[in-house]
């Protein structure tokens, strides 16, 4: 059977976005160690980033998250494109807001809002601390990289504090409608599962927009 | 009551078209919208203009043939309704209405609010259908069915083909149609046989007629006159799967 690009490239945005949805647990998780007291963040947030760069599993991970990410913007890039050619001429007058959400309507936009915020977060942390780009990375006293200081510097500027806050709402946005159109598009279809679904997208939205929001001002304060 | 309408004129496919204003007099909050085109094609004759052409057929709400975008609404303000059950009372006196054709690229305009919809005949002749020897009609509980099947096979078979779920789709997604009308058929025990090379060849047709991806904004099942849920959406796709991967 000849596969079919409108499913195929929806399944692939849907896969890695799952992926990187599951990421992003994982990622504020760790990160709530930072709204601890400042001397036991340190010790626990930089022992923590030395394991996950010497575990060798971590590494894959790493990989398979690059390439979520490039693959899900590449998609999104085609399916945008493809979508344009279906509707060549827009109406004078569209209200959408009547029957759909605003998130649903403006994906893209907030993809490359995220985008933006992914390449700027990128080159704050892992060019400086995996590249060795810009200014060295002292140790701490355990002989761990000091991925806290570089934090704590970092989120003394108040401009990437706002930065980083205010960018934390289009993933919100995003997440919302993403993860859940994310199942659908993969075949889940059970009624009062999809109830459901709404639901959990709403909370995950939330809990993962307000923590990576919050994080750089606790930090800002301490 | 008085109203303005802004009407998307155009010869012919081929034309650029534009907008029109007309100022139509003396028309009554009962009116259904079709009954105010009418009317007012009824002064463009006496005019001696041509007349805006436009599509409909039973004017009761079951044969999804006029369909309009109106205000920025496919078949107007309402939820799940059609044109024809569209009535001006819903509207303002004096208001201006903004009417346009259904707009994307496999939907191209005939002329003035009229589009080609047989993209979707086509991808409804890729297996749409069930395939059975004619004859007379068979006995009813021949094959017996269970009253929530039959109920799930109706609510897709709702489906009257009018396009308001591809009208409204910002990416012009045909994903709606072509899965309620493979649900009404696969949900059945005489649509199962083909299952699969039904899914396979429609959602096939559905790509090569040039629709776009589905993003599961909701808009159509909102506009939908038959308020055909997206959920029929996700199945298709779990049908796709399916198909893909067994069959």
């Amino acid at each position: 059977m000849k596969s079919n690009r409108l499913f195929f490239r929806k399944n692939m945005i849907a896969l890695t976005g799952l992926f990187l949805c599951l990421f992003l647990i994982v990622h504020l998780s760790a990160n709530c160690l930072l709204l601890l007291p400042q001397d036991t963040a340190r010790g626990l947030y930089n022992a923590y980033s030395t394991f996950l760069r010497e575990n060798p599993l971590i590494m894959v991970v790493a990989y398979a998250l690059y390439a979520s990410i490039l693959v899900h913007v590449v998609y999104a890039v085609l399916v945008l494109i493809r979508n344009r050619k279906a509707k060549p001429v827009k109406y004078a007058v569209n209200l959408h807001k009547e029957n759909s959400s605003w998130a649903s309507q403006n994906m893209g936009a907030l993809g490359a809002l995220i985008l933006i915020f992914i390449i700027v977060h990128l080159v704050n942390f892992w060019a400086r601390i995996k590249l060795g780009i810009g200014a060295e990375v002292a140790y701490d006293e355990a002989g761990n990289k000091d991925i806290y200081e570089v934090t704590y510097t970092l989120f003394q500027n108040v401009y990437y504090v706002a930065f980083y806050t205010l960018l934390a709402i289009p993933l919100g946005f995003h997440l919302h409608h993403g993860l859940q159109a994310a199942f659908k598009t993969l075949g889940f279809y059970h009624q009062p599962g999809l109830q459901w679904l709404a639901k959990v997208s709403l909370i995950y939205a939330i809990v993962i927009s307000a923590g990576f929001g919050i994080i750089p001002i606790v930090v800002y304060f301490q | 009551m008085q109203l303005t309408f802004r009407i998307w004129r155009q010869e012919q496919f081929q034309d650029k078209g534009a907008f029109k204003e007309y100022l139509v007099d003396h028309l009554t909050e009962d009116m259904s919208f079709l009954e105010a085109l009418d009317h007012l094609n009824e002064t463009l004759v006496l005019k001696g203009e041509r007349v805006i052409a436009f599509e409909y057929d039973c004017r009761e709400g079951i044969c999804g043939q006029c369909g309009i975008f109106i205000n920025g609404r496919a078949h107007g303000p309402h939820d799940h309704v059609t044109t024809c059950q569209l009535h001006l009372r819903s509207f303002q006196d004096g208001d201006t209405v903004t009417v346009e054709p259904w707009r994307a690229k496999a939907f191209p305009v005939v002329q003035d609010l009229i589009v080609d919809r047989s993209a979707f005949d086509r991808i409804i002749a890729q297996g749409g259908y069930i395939s059975a020897k004619t004859g007379t009609a068979p006995e009813a509980n021949a094959i017996l069915i269970g009253k929530e099947t039959a109920d799930k096979a109706m609510d897709a078979a709702a489906c009257i083909g009018c396009g308001a779920c591809v009208a409204t789709c910002k990416n012009g997604s045909a994903a709606l149609f072509t899965s309620a009308k493979i649900n009404h058929l696969n949900t059945l025990p005489q649509g199962k046989l083909e299952a699969d090379q039904r899914v396979r060849d429609m959602t096939a047709q559905m790509e090569e007629e040039g629709f776009g991806h589905c993003s599961f904004t909701g808009a159509c099942e909102v506009e939908c006159p038959e308020g055909i849920s997206i959920a029929n959406i996700a199945e298709m796709n779990a049908r796709y799967w399916k198909a893909r991967l067994f069959a």
